[in-house]
C-alpha cells in the first residue's frame, strides 16, 4: 500500500483545506498543518513524515534544510525533494507554483510524484485565486486603498501586480497588520519618499 | 575610451534577504546605479535562503545576495539541486555575531572582568555551559552560512562539543528575537540587524563577533549561475559594476542616514531599519560594503569555507582537499572582478 504521511507546512488556510483532501482521496494520510510554528524541529520528529510540503515563501524552509545537516543524531533525515529526482520539468513547474517538497531519504522518488503532482496543481490553481478571494474578503473602501497601494508599488519597484500585491501579503504577515492597514502606510511612506526625492 | 557594450539583457530579477547587507541592492535600484549601467532591475525579497538557491538555479531570477558558501555548496550539489555558480563580487565583509539571551548573558558577566580578553570569555563560557542543568540551545538560520561555520568553529576553539554539550537548532531570523526573550532558545549566530536589533531592544548580550572569531571574512555575494554568466557577460559585467558602485556609497559614512531611510521602505527591511537608524553598532562588529579587499572574491576564502564544511561533516572524506583550490577560482571569479573593476 502506498500510504504515505504527508507533512503540510501552509498558512492559507482554504489551500490547506483543499489540497488536504485531494491527498486524502489518494490514500494519503495528512499529519498536520503547521501556520508560524515556533517548534517545527520537534514536531518534524515527533510526526515523522514521509514528505512535507511547504509553502516556498515559507521561512521555514531553511529550518527544514537545517535539520538534516545540524544534527548527526536526527534520526531520520529528510531531503531537499531535487536531491533525489533527475526530473527538471517537475522542479521547475513546483517552483514556478510555489511549492518545495522534503521527502525522508530512502523513499522511492516514483511514489512522491503523484504527490507533488497534485501540490502543484492546487497551488497553481490557488493562485490565480488569491486575489479574488482577497477580493471578496474585503470592504469596498479597503479595496481602493489595496488597489492604490498596488499601483504605487508597482511604479516604485517597477515590478507587476503580482509581485506588488504579494509584497502587500507578506509585509502584513510581519508585520501582524490587516491587509487594508499596511496599505495606507505603504502609501504613505512612498508619498513621502516621492515628495522629497522628486 | 572603449565603445559601450551592448548588454545581452537589460531587464534583470534580483533576488535579496532582508538583511541589513542587501543594502548595495537596495542603493544601487533606489540610487539610480543600475539604470546608469543599462540595467532595469526588479528586486525580490525571499523568506529562505533555500528559495533564492532554487530560483537562481531555476533561471526564475538572474541572480541574487546571496551567502558567500552558498555559490560553493551549490557548484558542488550540497543541497538542492547541483547547479554551478559563480560569483564575482563580494557584496560585504563581516557583520555576523553570537548575541546570548539577557539571562545567560548577566550570568556569565560576573565572571568576566574584561569582555575585550577573549581567551577568558571563552574559557568562562564553557565553564557555563558544562555547569547548566539543561543543555544550552543555540540557534543558526541555515547550514551553509558563515553564521553556522563561526559558531561551530569557536565552540571547537574553547573545547566545547557541539554535538553533546549544546544543543543546536534551526529557526527563521524572525523568530530569534522572540524566541531569545521567551526563554525558547539561550543564544544565536546570526548577521545584522538581528544582533543589533536584540541589544536595542535590551533583551540580549554580545558574545562575541564573526570578525573576531576569523577576522576579515566575505559575507555576502552576487551570485549567478554560471550558465547565466556564460550567456550574458556584458549584463554580467555592468551589474557588478553598478552593485560595486553602490557599495562605496553605502560604505560612505555621509550617507548613513539616507541608507537607512532607504531600507525602511515597506519593499526592503521596512520596520526592522527604523530601529537602527540612529543606533551605532559594536566596533567589533566591523560589517563593511566597501575598502581594501572587502568586495574581491577572493578563492582563498573559499578554499578556507571548503575546510569548513569539511570540518562539519558536510563534505565526505573521500573529497579530495588537493581539488579544493581548484574548485574555489571556478567559483570565486577574482579574475573577472580585476578585469571588470577598475
Amino acid at each position: 500500500m502506498n500510504r504515505l504521511n504527508v507533512l503540510l507546512i501552509d498558512d492559507e488556510p482554504e489551500r490547506v483545506q483543499a489540497l488536504k483532501e485531494a491527498l486524502h482521496s489518494l490514500g494519503h494520510h495528512v499529519v498536520c498543518q503547521l501556520p508560524n510554528t515556533t517548534h517545527l524541529n520537534k514536531r518534524v520528529e515527533d510526526t515523522h513524515p514521509d514528505i512535507v510540503i511547504i509553502d516556498m515563501d515559507s521561512p521555514n524552509r531553511d529550518t527544514l534544510e537545517s535539520m538534516s545537516t545540524m544534527s548527526k543524531n536526527n534520526p531520520r533525515p529528510i531531503v531537499f525533494f531535487a536531491e533525489q529526482q533527475n526530473d527538471r520539468k517537475t522542479m521547475s513547474d513546483a517552483i514556478n507554483a510555489g511549492v518545495s517538497a522534503y521527502i525522508s531519504d530512502g523513499l522511492q522518488p516514483d511514489r512522491v510524484k503523484a504527490i507533488m503532482d497534485t501540490a502543484i496543481a492546487h497551488f497553481d490553481a490557488h493562485s490565480s485565486l488569491r486575489a479574488e478571494l482577497e477580493k471578496a474578503k474585503t470592504q469596498l473602501a479597503d479595496r481602493k486603498v489595496i488597489e492604490r497601494a498596488k499601483g504605487m508599488l508597482m511604479k516604485h519597484q517597477g515590478c507587476d501586480e503580482k509581485q506588488a500585491f504579494e509584497t502587500l501579503r507578506k509585509l502584513a504577515m510581519d508585520r501582524g497588520q490587516k491587509l487594508p492597514d499596511v496599505a495606507q502606510s505603504v502609501i504613505d511612506v512612498l508619498e513621502l519618499t516621492n515628495g522629497l526625492s522628486k | 575610451m572603449s565603445a559601450p557594450l551592448t548588454l545581452e539583457k537589460n531587464n534583470l530579477k534580483l533576488g535579496f534577504v532582508a538583511l541589513l547587507d542587501c543594502a548595495p541592492l537596495v542603493v544601487a535600484r533606489e540610487k539610480g546605479f543600475f539604470k546608469k549601467h543599462g540595467l532595469n532591475v526588479v528586486l525580490c525579497k525571499e523568506s529562505s535562503w533555500a528559495s533564492i538557491r532554487d530560483k537562481v538555479s531555476f533561471g526564475l531570477y538572474d541572480g541574487a545576495h546571496m551567502l558567500a558558501p552558498m555559490p560553493l555548496a551549490s557548484t558542488l550539489g550540497l543541497n538542492g539541486n547541483k547547479t554551478p555558480m559563480l560569483t564575482a563580487l563580494a557584496l560585504s565583509q563581516n557583520g555576523t555575531a553570537i548575541t546570548l539571551s539577557l539571562e545567560f548573558y548577566t550570568l556569565l558577566s560576573k565572571s568576566i572582568a574584561d569582555w575585550k580578553d577573549t581567551s577568558s570569555v571563552g574559557a568562562e563560557f564553557k565553564k557555563q555551559v558544562k555547569n547548566s542543568k539543561v543543555k544550552p540551545v543555540i540557534a543558526t538560520v541555515y547550514p551553509y552560512s558563515n553564521h553556522h561555520y563561526l559558531l561551530r568553529y569557536w565552540l571547537e576553539q574553547q573545547g566545547i562539543n557541539a554535538e553533546t554539550d549544546v544543543q543546536l537548532i534551526a529557526a527563521p531570523p524572525t523568530h530569534m528575537i522572540p524566541s531569545l526573550s521567551n526563554g525558547a532558545i539561550d543564544g544565536y549566530c546570526v548577521g545584522e540587524p538581528w544582533n543589533s536589533l536584540a541589544l536595542i531592544q535590551q533583551i540580549g548580550g554580545l558574545l562575541t563577533t564573526g570578525h573576531e572569531i576569523w577576522g576579515a571574512h566575505m559575507e555576502k555575494v552576487l551570485g549567478v549561475t554560471q550558465e547565466w554568466a556564460n550567456a550574458h557577460p556584458n549584463s554580467h559585467k555592468a551589474l557588478v559594476n553598478a552593485l560595486y558602485e553602490a557599495c562605496q556609497w553605502a560604505e560612505d559614512s555621509a550617507n548613513k542616514e539616507e541608507l537607512f531611510q532607504l531600507l525602511a521602505l515597506p519593499p526592503y527591511l521596512d520596520q526592522a531599519a527604523t530601529q537602527l537608524a540612529n543606533y551605532t553598532p559594536p566596533l567589533a562588529m566591523e560589517q563593511h560594503f566597501a575598502g581594501k579587499h572587502v568586495n574581491v572574491p577572493d578563492p582563498k576564502q573559499g578554499e578556507f569555507l571548503l575546510g569548513q564544511m569539511l570540518d562539519c561533516g558536510q563534505l565526505s572524506d573521500t573529497d579530495n582537499p588537493a581539488d579544493f583550490a581548484t574548485i574555489s577560482r571556478t567559483v570565486y571569479r577574482q579574475d573577472l572582478f580585476q578585469k571588470w573593476v577598475s
